[in-house]
């Protein structure tokens, strides 16, 4: 008699954690045509002028940020959702900004610079509660594949948009919203004295600079 | 009729030429906001320090006072320095205040208290071209970051007060 009383609390409580679960679970947003946002640039960013211009390739982009969810955007009012990875969004924009600046190489191989970049934060931070506060970071490794040299620089990108009680709103703002953080930090990336330093310290000129008599 | 017609004509112009008097042209070309730090006691999270300086730059935007707002650490020709400024500070104190104090006693007891200065510095040759010092005072009960955008809105007040005046 105490067993079968044992079992029945035993089957109770599964009955009631399982119910919680399930309704956890149906709350949890999912990602439809709707409430997926796609992020991009409207025209790229000008890179800055350097002295000797060198041309970069992006080889790989690691997201550091921790999240087990990067492309959920905001989590209340059904979720909105990014249509493709922070990574593939964020290389996205730099080589389209460096090709418009003609810094962009056709291949690794025929790169002066390299550059591995290491994605902090991309979405939304925590705001004043009245608007949606956006920021885009990483840290970028320049590298000179020659000499194998290299130097770090740091980009940021925030952006203040408005907050809205319509769903239709919030999406409009959320996305203006994260696509001006992320050109924030394109600018802030390939106009940076942090760059120009690390171009100037890493990139000679290439063939330029080498002395003649290196030559046979 | 004609005169009648003139003088509204000159009260028109007139009207107009006020509001455009009253509209804020560019003072600098570039303005480059810092991320302010913390005096030392100071105890305010770093996402704080992130989301008022986001506040500034939107509210120097919105000023109207300078040209562009750049990002921090971003290259300005050496043409442009002369018109371009950097806008540093400091946290100076900090009080969290007591929503208990402002319930109980209210007249401004336990409102949440902010205290910076933010120094704009001429980009060309480090002159420091003035101080503002802000207080701020909130709730207790609101945002830490509601804080941040009223000390921004503070600021680039000010700025336009000194700035457009002097021009």
């Amino acid at each position: 008699m105490r067993i079968t009383g044992k079992l029945a609390g035993n089957f109770v409580l599964a009955t009631a954690l399982f119910a919680f679960h399930s309704k956890a679970v149906a709350d949890e947003p999912k990602p439809k045509p709707e409430n997926i946002i796609s992020v991009h640039l409207t025209e790229p960013v000008a890179p800055q002028k350097f002295e000797r211009v060198p041309k970069f390739w992006i080889t790989d982009i690691s997201d550091r940020s921790g999240n087990p969810q990067p492309m959920l955007v905001l989590k209340s009012r059904g979720g909105i959702f990014l249509d493709r990875q922070p990574t593939v969004i964020v290389r996205e924009t730099l080589e389209e900004s460096l090709k418009s600046g003609n810094l962009l190489a056709a291949d690794s191989n025929s790169a002066d610079l390299v550059i591995r970049l290491y994605l902090f934060h991309f979405g939304l931070a925590e705001g004043s509660g009245l608007d949606f506060f956006g920021k885009v970071e990483y840290s970028a490794i320049v590298k000179n594949p020659k000499t194998g040299e290299t130097a770090e620089v740091k980009a940021t990108g925030t952006f203040i948009a408005k907050g809205a009680a319509r769903k239709k709103n919030v999406q409009k703002n959320v996305q203006e919203d994260l696509e001006e953080s992320l050109k924030d930090a394109t600018r802030n990336f390939l106009r940076g004295q942090q760059l120009k330093e690390a171009v100037a310290l890493l990139w000679k000129g290439g063939d330029a600079a080498q002395s003649p008599d290196a030559k046979p | 009729m004609r005169i009648r017609n003139a003088l509204v004509m000159v009260l028109l112009l007139g009207l107009a030429g006020g509001t455009a008097a009253k509209e804020t042209t560019a003072v600098f070309k570039t303005a480059e906001a810092k991320h302010f730090t913390g005096a030392e006691g100071v105890e305010l999270t770093p996402a704080f320090y992130d989301y008022f300086y986001a506040e500034l730059r939107s509210e120097l935007t919105k000023s109207k006072l300078v040209r562009e707002v750049i990002g921090e650490g971003e290259a300005v020709d050496d043409a442009d320095a002369e018109k371009s400024v950097v806008i540093t500070g400091t946290v100076t104190e900090y009080k969290k205040g007591s929503a208990v104090k402002s319930a109980l006693i209210g007249f401004g007891a336990g409102l949440r208290s902010l205290k910076m200065d933010a120094d704009v510095i001429r980009r060309s040759d480090q002159q420091n071209l003035s101080i503002f010092h802000v207080h701020v005072k909130v709730d207790p009960r609101w945002n830490e970051k509601t804080m941040a955008k009223f000390a921004a809105q503070q600021i680039a007040k000010d700025m336009k007060k000194e700035f457009a005046e002097k021009k």
